[in-house]
């Protein structure tokens, strides 16, 4: 083999510096999107070593991170869901509207601070559940932006659509999560069942009285 | 302003992302309704729930080293092509395909062949040429034939997978994909001691059809002289196996004859 170049092991050198503290990220995002640890790492790799070929075409200055997550999501829809599956990727469950008003406000109570580690434990149990049952699209979507922090520009480039659109699927994504988890956490007796006042009665009224009221 | 609405966009709300005009009129509204304060409140506490349940996750230990060890196979490969590519190529000089495409032509009307499928073939086997002397960069890497395999999916009507050879001296580099004429192709580099050679796999019956017949070691082997040189052509199950190299016309028809293009 021929010796390195001093310029390639430089390139080399800097390209190690920069994808290292992603390392975490892109594995635990791979292990979402693929449920599996083994293609978990496979998609890893791959994504690596396409950033690595293709890194002359980074535009520095730019977010690096997005950069390999793209790079990592188109992988994965190149290699795990192919022609006639792309489609039901982002035309499937995720296009079915959910409804607005679907929590009881003592089923939010309820779950906006559990009491005592163990309700914690089983409300983030509940979930991950609810999570594996979202699609691949939705599981993204609340990876980056609830996990990774994203902003929802960066969410676009990383998904390749725009940012109104990231916007809706991330609303309808948490939604289905929520449904998921009442309906369990009702089941479980985190919660109890309450279909007494599953949505307020017209509070724009309350609304406008209160500031009718105020001025 | 609605709770719908409000309640509509509270995630982006908590995210920062709605524009300045509406942020102030969400906390407007939030101020004033005590239902929709509760929503935020869940909505908070819910995306910080999910997040602590969903993240945590660590990269186990082997996989960067796995990753390096991938770095320097490309390193390597990218160091040898550098070398190959620094080599004056016989091939890029000019030759005389433009005859050759006319002696096509003139056999095509002797033996009564419609020009049209002639001048087909002409053009299809100068676009064979061209595009080994072009040396357009692979799009994907000799690493892993799998990743070749996956490449060529759902872009050729055909599977791909780069052929082998029994000689040692005859090195996988890279493939892309490319167009032979109007049939989409598969174009796999290989590099021979130092020299390379380009493997066009395609499906068209026109670059077969006035091509000279031989066997070589049992195999039949297909080919049309192009100035001083030969393109070989092996088919294998309906589709186009083309040989052209920067090699000597006996290297390309054994080339030909000892690939495996299906295993």
């Amino acid at each position: 083999m021929p010796g390195k170049s001093k310029k390639v092991e430089a390139q080399r050198r800097l390209f190690e510096a920069e994808v290292r503290p992603h390392l975490d990220t892109l594995y635990s995002i791979a292990l979402r999107l693929t449920r599996s640890p083994v293609d978990a790492e496979d998609l890893v790799q791959d994504t690596l070593v396409r950033a690595y070929r293709f890194y002359d075409r980074f535009e520095a200055g730019t977010n690096f991170k997005a950069w390999l997550l793209r790079i990592q999501m188109n992988s994965f829809v190149n290699r795990y869901r192919r022609a006639s599956r792309e489609r039901q990727v982002f035309d499937g469950p995720m296009a079915t509207p959910v409804g607005e008003g679907v929590m009881s406000r003592a089923t939010m109570r309820g779950l906006t601070d559990p009491v005592g580690d163990a309700e914690r434990q089983l409300i983030a149990q509940e979930i991950r559940r609810a999570f594996e049952e979202l699609s691949d699209e939705a599981r993204a979507m609340v990876m980056l932006a609830d996990v990774e922090e994203l902003s929802y520009k960066e969410i676009a480039e990383v998904v390749g659509c725009p940012i109104g659109t990231v916007m809706s699927r991330l609303h309808r994504a948490r939604k289905q999560l929520q449904v998921s988890l009442q309906a369990h956490a009702v089941q479980l007796g985190i919660i109890e069942e309450d279909d007494s006042e599953l949505e307020d009665p017209i509070p724009l009224e309350a609304f406008r009285a209160r500031k009718a009221a105020k001025s | 302003m609605t709770c719908k609405l409000v309640r509509r966009h509270l995630g982006a709300f908590i995210d920062g992302e709605l524009d300045p005009a509406s942020q102030i009129e969400f906390e407007r509204h939030l101020e004033a309704c005590a239902v929709c304060q509760e929503h935020l409140a869940f909505e908070r506490s819910f995306h910080q729930q999910a997040r602590e349940a969903i993240a945590g996750v660590h990269a186990p230990e082997h996989l960067w080293n796995r990753t390096l060890h991938r770095f320097d196979e490309i390193d390597a490969t990218r160091a040898e092509r550098t070398s190959i590519e620094a080599r004056p190529m016989r091939w890029r000089q000019t030759w005389p395909i433009a005859a050759a495409a006319a002696a096509v032509l003139i056999i095509g009307s002797v033996v009564g062949l419609p020009e049209s499928t002639a001048y087909q073939g002409a053009g299809m086997l100068q676009d064979v040429v061209n595009l080994h002397s072009q040396a357009l960069p692979s799009d994907v890497q000799a690493e892993a034939p799998q990743d070749v395999v996956r490449y060529f999916q759902g872009k050729t009507p055909f599977p791909v997978k780069p052929a082998r050879f029994a000689e040692p001296g005859m090195k996988f580099v890279g493939a892309r994909y490319i167009k032979v004429g109007a049939h989409p192709a598969a174009a796999l580099y290989y590099n021979h001691q130092g020299r390379r050679v380009t493997l066009l796999v395609f499906q068209s019956p026109e670059i077969v059809r006035n091509a000279h017949r031989t066997h070589v070691g049992g195999r039949e082997v297909l080919y049309h002289n192009v100035g001083g040189n030969v393109v070989t052509i092996r088919q294998h199950g309906g589709v186009n196996y083309a040989f052209f190299g920067d090699l000597d016309r006996p290297v390309l028809f054994q080339l030909a004859a000892n690939a495996r293009v299906a295993y």
